[in-house]
């Protein structure tokens, strides 16, 4: 089965996986905003140790992880790639016509890459320690003010639902027609773009197909399941916040600050020495 | 029957009474048929077997034992409730279980024990009774040990099972499979039948089994064979296969046993109708 690192949950039982989804999505939004704020090298450190100590404490194994970031090399290595080249910085090692290789292009290249991976990394933690169900209930609780001005915040959880539900399967029918078709003399990696781009139509016209057809089976076995019997619907999955979310979240905390102040050189209260200052620009 | 009867379950008599109902599938101009004439009673405890081909009506029909098509002609009432009753259209749903045919267009969650949750969810029953009842359904497919994990790995026979006790947890007095084994391979189809034929025996369940797998058929107490949307034969196992020209007529194939055995005795040897190998085995072993 083809490997789809969203909506895969890693069913463990540990410190991360027993939080609040509605904090656990809380805390990634706060996560990925420290990620887009973070500027020099030392405060990248510090978020390293945050994703690290998470991946650690939620009890993923690294080959999990480096899957998640196998996914998004091609692009860390062509942005890196392009920002090594085409980066305006002072101090130019190597040029040739319009590119130039600078020391400071080589931090940039850097720390993007590590900005990419570290949102990779911390986002995936949430998918790997929440059920599909933790999440989308998570929302749905995070989504309760659209819910007084009558937005049917309950559907779209269960739309959501649904959806990674049938992520994976979709996904195994896709690799099942294109076998089907190349069992049939199709070929789907070779010819230039545009015919690429036209064998592919073979596949997707069966997918969508059985895809409608799915749905409709799906739309009977929802009303065969009484969706909708009651505007009293009840919940299986109970989200309480308790000690562990006050932990969570002091600690996410205390790491933000951490940052920041590592981010400002302590607010200019630091200066780095001469030697070190690759590390505080 | 009283309403307090059925709420207890243990009540006898019939549960679904069908009464003379004619239903076609109807877009535009276009009309297809679906049932004519059906007439059927099913009791409670039974389980029973609707047979037919591709196209003999027997998914209609089922579709009409739960109110997702009303009937043009005749009724079809459940416990009393008539299936035109909008108000209590998903009181009906629930004490009528439907399993479909493709397991993984039945689920609607990505942890075994959280789409099991979905039907009591629907119906408003409260948190603690939930968790009972997904215990309980598990453990009647057989299932406990998967109740946290994902179905996606689950065989076919294993998803099927999931999709029934899903249902199960919704507490139904009626459970219908439509073509619910069709997909499976034997083995998954094997495991379906000794589920349903368990909750059936121990757990007084009501069983509706709709297939054109005739072996699927031997264990029932009741058998109505459909085609051309009308039943052309109902009754035990044993009659409803003796009747080999009716079999044919609907277009079914006889389990090799039986077969067998109808075309000895045509042949002239004195052997009694064979429904199993075993049966087969002991009548010619009994010739002289």
């Amino acid at each position: 089965m083809r490997d789809i690192t969203l909506g895969q949950y890693y069913p463990a039982d540990s410190f991360t996986h027993k939080l609040d989804p509605r904090v656990k999505l809380v805390l990634v939004i706060a996560f990925i905003v420290m990620v887009f704020l973070v500027k020099n090298l030392i405060a990248y450190a510090a978020v390293i140790l945050c994703v690290v100590l998470g991946t650690l404490i939620s009890r993923i194994p690294i080959s999990k992880v480096l899957k998640s970031i196998k996914t998004i090399i091609f692009l860390v290595l062509f942005t890196a790639v392009l920002n090594l080249l085409f980066y305006k910085g002072d101090t130019v090692l190597w040029s040739w016509w319009r590119i130039s290789v600078s020391l400071e292009g080589i931090l940039f290249s850097i720390k993007m890459a590590l900005r990419l991976i570290l949102l990779v990394m911390g986002t995936t933690l949430l998918t790997y320690t929440t059920t599909p169900t933790g999440l989308t209930d998570g929302m749905e609780s995070l989504m309760y003010p659209l819910k007084l001005i009558k937005v049917p915040t309950h559907d779209i959880a269960v739309i959501m639902s649904i959806a990674l539900r049938f992520i994976p399967i979709l996904s195994e029918e896709v690799d099942k027609i294109m076998m089907a078709q190349k069992a049939r003399g199709a070929s789907f990696d070779t010819g230039g773009i545009v015919k690429r781009a036209k064998a592919l139509l073979p596949v997707l016209i069966p997918l969508f197909v059985s895809a409608f057809r799915r749905a409709d089976e799906l739309a009977l076995a929802l009303d065969a399941r009484c969706y909708n019997a009651t505007p009293n619907r009840t919940r299986y999955q109970i989200m309480k916040p308790t000690y562990r979310d006050l932990i969570a979240v002091a600690g996410t905390a205390a790491f933000i600050v951490l940052v920041v102040a590592l981010n400002m050189n302590f607010w200019g209260a630091y200066v780095p020495s001469e030697s070190l200052w690759w590390l505080f620009s | 029957m009283s309403d307090k009867n059925c709420e207890t379950g243990h009540a006898e008599g019939a549960v679904i009474k069908v009464d003379n109902v004619s239903y076609d599938y109807r877009s535009g101009e276009h009309v297809s048929r679906g049932v004519r004439g059906v007439s059927l009673v099913v009791n409670r405890g039974e389980f029973v077997v609707l047979l037919g081909h591709n196209g003999s009506g027997k998914s209609t029909l089922a579709k009409l034992l739960n109110g997702f098509v009303v009937p043009d002609e005749g009724t079809v009432t459940v416990e009393g409730i008539d299936t035109r009753d909008n108000e209590r259209i998903y009181e009906l749903r629930a004490k009528v279980g439907m399993v479909f045919q493709n397991a993984d267009n039945q689920m609607v969650a990505s942890v075994i024990e959280n789409d099991i949750a979905f039907g009591p969810e629907n119906l408003g029953v409260p948190r603690e009774e939930i968790e009972k009842r997904i215990t309980w359904a598990l453990d009647a497919v057989n299932m406990s040990e998967h109740r946290k994990r994902s179905p996606n790995k689950l065989s076919g026979g294993q998803k099927q099972r999931i999709a029934i006790a899903a249902i199960l947890a919704m507490y139904p007095d009626v459970l219908i499979l439509d073509e619910s084994t069709a997909m499976l391979d034997p083995k998954g189809r094997a495991e379906i039948m000794e589920t349903i034929q368990r909750l059936n025996k121990e757990k007084g369940l009501t069983v509706i089994l709709i297939t054109h797998y005739m072996d699927e058929a031997i264990a029932a107490d009741k058998i109505f064979v459909m085609n051309e949307g009308r039943v052309i034969a109902e009754g035990t196992p044993r009659e409803v296969f003796s009747a080999t020209d009716k079999i044919a007529e609907a277009k079914l194939e006889l389990p090799v046993a039986s077969k067998i055995s109808a075309e000895l005795r045509r042949a002239g040897l004195d052997i009694p109708f064979a429904l199993t190998d075993e049966e087969l085995t002991e009548g010619l072993c009994g010739l002289k």
